[in-house]
């Protein structure tokens, strides 16, 4: 009774996550352990973390706010993000890209989503207030007019200029840098074990706050721990990869419909599968068959949109 | 024992709870009954902590209920609120297991399995245990959730409105299960329901409320009576006592409605 079946494809599922890791590490690499295959460890570390952060961020926020079309993204954080480029390039021009440097602008990036979340939090829980629909309809209005902003800023700037940040707004896994891959792989790790611990709380949470409340979860404080978690999730993904709004709702959904089962121990481990999984694909179809000339995220959204369309429709909602 | 205190709510100007000093006997199954709007959940969602006094005390044992760490009020005070709705698939037995979260925070001990199989065959629902809830009727799913907030094995069971939307045989199970908690377990049940015929004959204490207020409280026999009913609902009743216990008939009232 208690679902031995699913069990096989979540194991099934990290062989096909091991397979493509592998096959993304050799294929046509002439097995160059000097140059080749050491770039190739570093975007798969970047595949690995974002998948980790995109899944996780995913499936916490949809059951932390009871719907499972959101993702964090609603939130305006890939919105600031974008916004710090727009500036940036605006105020600085392409310098700014050499004055910051790599890292630089990683830090920043990290560091502004994390304050932005920090922000609206404080703002919205002062005085004992929990409302997570109003966090939500706040993190929407703001998404809209941050992004109208930066629509404003990209149009001062040179199309040169303009092709960079295009270059932002888009994930792609090659820029990321040795350093930044560790201190990204620390913070997740940080914050996924801190998250370990309380997934059964995470479980009772699904089943409403009222519910929650009187089986005795401080629904307030779980919240707000949470929600600063998969602030940090977020922050680190998109200064790492970009944004990868869509994905989210695909990967959490397909999730569900594997797993089938509430439980979080094993949905969240299974979401990280597909979520690298996905990725692994895309950049291989990106290396291999189209040479470049599309990206990771246009490849993502493109293939998970009519999945998702399918699953929809075939499965009428249940997914 | 559950006492409420000079106990206040209000949003901005409006006053949803005036002053309410009340008691609930310990080991008995107390009523709250009183037309929309008068309060009742709104009292019984401030026991359950779910909302936060503008003003007052609960006390649970003497002790004040906002003194107490929610997690361990969960070991004292179970609340299920009007049918929880949710997308999870879970099976009854899965979701009866909650029941314990307060107990073992997710990693179910022998006891915990003693308490959730003693929960299910209080109630009966053996033959539905494996079953999903989204494939079970309202009643079936309305028992589900009363055997995880058994399942909880506290002092106290608040519940709200638990007979709504079911058909007559339902309500009359879920009545008799929670006397059954009463008289054999000796739970304290406070439940609100607005069936007014069920709650004359299941209770042992009625609270009747009227625009955010205590309208009467007391054993059913004072509370129930013609007179004390017209003046709650303004509507003209006829009381029938028989052997099966009491029949309160406001069908058709006589006269015309205030």
């Amino acid at each position: 009774m208690r679902m031995p079946i699913p069990k096989i494809s979540r194991h099934a599922i990290w062989a096909v996550v091991i397979a493509l890791a592998l096959t993304f590490l050799c294929f046509r690499s002439g097995l160059d352990f000097d140059y080749v295959i050491p770039k190739r460890l570093a975007r798969l570390l970047a595949m690995l973390i974002g998948g980790v952060c995109v899944a996780w961020s995913s499936i916490t926020f949809q059951t932390i706010t009871g719907n499972r079309i959101l993702t964090p993204a609603i939130m305006g954080y890939e919105a600031v993000y974008l916004l710090l480029q727009s500036l940036l390039v605006l105020i600085m021009g392409t310098q700014s890209l050499v004055m910051l440097g790599a890292n630089g602008n990683f830090a920043l990036s990290v560091l502004l989503m994390l304050g932005y979340s920090w922000a609206i939090h404080r703002w919205l829980f002062r005085d004992g207030r929990n409302n997570v629909y109003f966090l939500l309809l706040l993190g929407l209005v703001l998404t809209m007019v941050i992004g109208t902003f930066t629509q404003f800023v990209q149009f001062k700037v040179s199309p040169g200029e303009f092709s960079v940040l295009l270059g932002f707004s888009q994930a792609s896994f090659g820029k990321a840098e040795p350093g930044q891959l560790v201190v990204s792989a620390i913070l997740v790790a940080v914050v996924c074990i801190t998250a370990l611990k309380t997934l059964p709380t995470l479980d009772v949470l699904a089943l409403g706050r009222d519910q929650a409340v009187s089986l005795g979860v401080d629904y307030q404080r779980t919240v707000r721990l949470y929600l600063a978690l998969i602030a940090v999730l977020v922050a680190v993904s998109t200064s790492l990869l970009g944004p990868t709004a869509f994905m989210g709702i695909f990967v959490a959904n397909t999730t569900y419909a594997l797993a089938r089962t509430f439980r979080h121990r094993i949905t969240l481990p299974t979401g990280c599968a597909i979520a690298i999984a996905i990725f692994i694909l895309a950049q291989l179809a990106v290396e291999h068959v189209f040479n470049y000339r599309t990206t990771v995220g246009i490849l993502v959204n493109l293939v998970c949109g009519a999945w998702f369309l399918a699953l929809m429709v075939r499965t009428r909602g249940t997914a | 024992m559950i006492t409420v205190h000079n106990l206040s709510k209000t949003y901005g100007t409006r006053t949803v709870l005036a002053d309410v000093n009340v008691r609930f006997p310990a080991g008995r199954l107390t009523s709250l009954i009183g037309p929309n709007g008068a309060g009742k959940t709104t009292l019984l969602m401030m026991i359950a902590r779910l909302l936060a006094p503008s003003q007052g005390d609960i006390l649970i044992e003497g002790s004040k209920a906002s003194d107490i760490r929610i997690a361990d009020y969960a070991r004292r005070v179970a609340t299920l609120r009007q049918s929880p709705d949710f997308s999870l698939r879970l099976t009854v037995e899965e979701l009866v297991a909650f029941g314990r979260f307060p107990y073992s925070r997710g990693a179910l001990t022998a006891d915990d399995h003693r308490a959730i199989d003693d929960a299910i065959a209080f109630l009966t629902l053996e033959p539905l245990r494996g079953a999903y809830l989204d494939e079970l009727s309202g009643g079936q799913r309305q028992m589900a959730f009363l055997a995880m907030t058994i399942a909880q094995e506290t002092p106290c069971l608040l519940l709200d409105e638990p007979l709504n939307n079911l058909d007559i045989k339902h309500a009359v199970q879920i009545m008799r299960a929670l006397r059954r908690l009463c008289d054999e377990h000796d739970r304290t049940v406070i439940l609100v329901v607005h069936d007014i015929n069920f709650a004359a004959n299941y209770s042992d204490h009625i609270v009747a409320m009227k625009r955010g207020r205590v309208h009467c409280a007391g054993p059913v026999r004072e509370v129930v009576t013609e007179a004390q009913l017209r003046e709650l609902y303004g509507l003209d009743f006829e009381i029938t006592h028989s052997e099966r216990g009491f029949l309160c008939n406001y069908f058709n009232p006589s006269g015309e409605l205030e």
